[in-house]
């Protein structure tokens, strides 16, 4: 799984320069349903993940949804 | 399950789409989304313009445009017709069948079968098993295979999950015996559990059309639509797409014995850009091999993007050679379903429009 490469993806996006674990998601000004589409998007092609719109409402940080990613993409 | 077929073959496709197009720009101001969200949403997903019927024309006016097209050109004669099969999920009335209306229309024989399908996606491919089903009596030497939809007319112009993306058009394809048709293999999957993930929720017996069914009402992301409008669960499409599709088409690849490389084009369903192109990442196929831009020039008409992804992106070469294409719907219902067959040199080819 391309972990190495989660914060620089979701930075990308997020529209923002860089992403920390403490960063509260839905604070983003580009959280919108086309961005949750590209993180449901990335979970599928990079950690083999299937996450609804539902699994992210109940996701509140970078941190939480790099856990969530990487305990189902293993 | 996966079937096979022998000794059949498509002969001809032909197009229809409405003259009317209108560019996304249009409309965005429909939207409860900022213009600056609104072109990020244009790029990311692939939208441009699209065709939408004018007034209330329905599916069989698309189809009877088609099908007259074709026998003023002498393409096709009425009385060698043995069955019209129609694919819709926007009939002109819930009885009689859209396909019986078109029949009388046009005055066709009186010994022919007319059968409407009620299937979305992959309505085309559905369609196609089922002609070719048919072509099994002997008393069916030829099917004409109908798909079509006017479902703009059924999507809230303020929905931006799903009024960017839509299209109206039909396909007239003509499917007939042919003993030197090779092998011909396919397979379906069905899963209503998961009926609700695109719906129209009112407008039926179970819930019928009332003043209250046609309230708009916003959703959590600021997206208006009524009950009688097609309300599609975007992610649960997007999720059920990569993880059914790519091992559909291996399964299919693997009981034809054929190598993907083999294949000239895999003709998709055109749910839009972003959705096929993941899929052909997953898939490992060049995107010059999975056409994507039908939504951009078109819109999604359902069962019809895939004749429409046909006629525009491969018209040309369909006249002249014969081609290994895999087909492939997926969508409504759930419903999933390929086929690998040769196509071509086909009578033809060919897209027109509808005034």
């Amino acid at each position: 799984m391309e972990k190495t490469g989660f914060y620089e993806a979701l930075a990308e996006i997020l529209e923002v320069e860089k992403v920390g674990d403490a960063d509260v998601l839905r604070e983003f000004d580009a959280w919108d349903s086309l961005t949750k589409l590209s993180i449901i998007a990335l979970a599928d092609s990079d950690y083999r993940t299937v996450l609804t719109a539902k699994d992210l409402d109940g996701i509140a940080t970078v941190g939480d949804l790099k856990d969530r990613l990487e305990k189902n993409g293993q | 399950m996966n079937l096979r077929f022998s000794n059949k073959a498509i002969s001809g496709i032909l197009t229809v789409v409405p003259a009317r197009e209108v560019a996304f720009e249009q409309e965005m101001a429909n939207y409860n989304f900022s213009p600056a969200k609104c072109l990020k949403l244009k790029l990311a997903m692939g939208y441009g313009k699209h065709r939408i019927v004018a007034g209330d024309a329905c599916a069989s006016d698309l189809c009877v445009r088609g099908l007259t097209a074709l026998f003023d050109r002498g393409l096709l004669k009425k009385d060698e017709i043995d069955a019209l099969i129609l694919v819709t999920q926007s009939p002109d009335h819930f009885m009689p069948p859209t396909s019986n209306i078109i029949q009388g229309r046009l005055g066709l024989k009186r010994d022919l079968l007319c059968l409407d399908i009620c299937q979305g996606c992959a309505g085309f491919v559905i369609g196609l098993v089922e002609a070719f089903m048919l072509l099994e009596q002997e008393a069916i030497r030829k099917v004409v295979l109908l798909n079509a939809d006017v479902l703009s007319r059924r999507v809230s112009p303020r929905d931006r999950n799903s009024f960017p993306l839509i299209g109206d058009a039909a396909s007239v394809t003509i499917v007939e015996k042919d003993p030197s048709g090779g092998p011909i293999h396919a397979n379906l999957k069905m899963d209503g559990s998961q009926a609700d993930a695109l719906m129209i929720p009112a407008g039926g017996f179970r819930c019928p059309s009332s003043p209250e069914t046609a309230r708009l009402e916003e959703d959590e992301n600021g997206n208006f639509r009524a009950k009688d409008h097609l309300v599609m669960k975007g992610d649960a499409v997007f999720n059920f797409v990569q993880t059914e599709v790519p091992p559909m088409i291996a399964g299919l690849m693997n009981a034809a014995g054929a190598d993907p490389g083999s294949v000239d084009y895999f003709m998709f369903h055109q749910p839009n850009r972003f959705m096929l192109r993941k899929l052909a990442d997953k898939m490992q196929v060049g995107y010059e091999k999975m056409p994507s831009n039908i939504v951009e020039n078109f819109g999604n008409s359902s069962g019809v993007t895939i004749p429409l992804a046909v006629t525009f992106n491969a018209g040309e070469r369909l006249l002249r050679e014969r081609l290994k294409i895999c087909l492939a719907g997926f969508g409504v219902g759930l419903t999933w379903a390929s086929i690998l067959m040769n196509v071509g040199p086909l009578a033809f080819c060919e897209m027109i429009e509808y005034d």
